[in-house]
């Protein structure tokens, strides 16, 4: 799966156990995107022997905010399950903001390795 | 009032952004990107920008999806209302201005004064806590907006107006 990015909404891609989400992400319809990824990502989480979830973001509105904990929460327990589950978090040079974002949903993931790189 | 009125007004109370009228997610993505750098030429650096960028964006989506006035702008229904920015003691001022119900009102009350109470560690915990537990009734967004920018600005005051019957509710957010 593969949606391009618009102004308001990140470039999505889901294929073979990777995801990549990056851009902007305060979208006009939480639900354009979330209904998507969250069902692309379930069906993913059951193929797959190993799962990588890339994230490079600029800005997230706080709805957003629930649609990327939701991810986390969704990828998490299947790494609780026993999958391989790689998040990596990055955040654009001397991006503060986008990095204290990484530091808080990094408190509430369990399983999954997650790293945080500055780019 | 004269349109020199206007422009001196905005000059004097340092205002660089104003709408006012019915606001539709489509007129805040054409919007978005002057105030992007309408912001970017007056935050004082990278983080106060993306914070008032983001005070922004959470007051306009609260005034399109609560707002108690309601038009049909091409098939989109608006919440009118009005958000400004200004500059303000070396920070951005963020307001946004609409009309809301009776029930609404004791509502904000309630939440925003549970708020002003916490402090930083609360919260975090009070925004943890929305993220998992999911948006509260009668929401139609995460239910994160407010916790989000009390958490992140400087400082942020709130009040009702009555006038001619109806209540106007006053949001303002420094950063």
């Amino acid at each position: 799966m593969k949606i391009e990015a618009t102004s308001r909404t990140p470039l999505i891609e889901i294929n073979s156990g990777y995801c990549l989400i990056k851009g902007e992400c305060y979208p006009e319809d939480i639900s354009e995107i979330s209904i998507p990824i969250m069902k692309e990502i379930e069906q993913e989480l059951l193929s797959v022997e190993k799962f990588v979830l890339e994230l490079e973001l600029y800005y997230f509105n706080s709805s957003s905010a629930k649609l990327l904990f939701d991810i986390f929460d969704k990828v998490d327990e299947a790494a609780a399950d026993g999958l391989d589950v790689q998040i990596k978090w990055n955040y654009r040079s001397g991006d503060d903001s986008m990095q204290e974002a990484g530091e808080d949903f990094e408190e509430d993931i369990k399983n999954s390795t997650f790293k945080m790189q500055e780019i | 009032m004269n349109t020199d009125e206007l422009h001196n007004i905005l000059l004097k109370r340092k205002t660089f952004f104003c709408y006012s009228g019915p606001l539709t997610e489509k007129i805040l993505t054409a919007i978005s990107v002057a105030v992007r750098l309408e912001i970017g030429e007056n935050a004082g650096n990278e983080r106060a920008e993306k914070i008032v960028f983001g005070n922004f964006v959470e007051q306009a989506q609260n005034i399109i999806r609560y707002s108690s006035e309601k038009t049909i702008q091409e098939d989109e229904t608006s919440g009118v209302g009005t958000v400004a920015l200004s500059l303000s003691d070396n920070k951005v001022l963020v307001e946004a201005v609409n009309a809301v119900d009776e029930k609404q009102m004791n509502t904000l009350t309630r939440d925003l004064t549970e708020l002003k109470k916490m402090d930083s560690a609360e919260l975090k915990s009070a925004y943890r806590n929305r993220l998992k537990d999911g948006p509260p009734e009668g929401s139609k967004g995460a239910g994160l907006g407010f916790i989000e920018i009390a958490r992140k600005s400087d400082m942020w005051d709130f009040e009702f107006v009555k006038e001619h019957g109806k209540i106007l509710f006053i949001f303002k957010v420094w950063s």
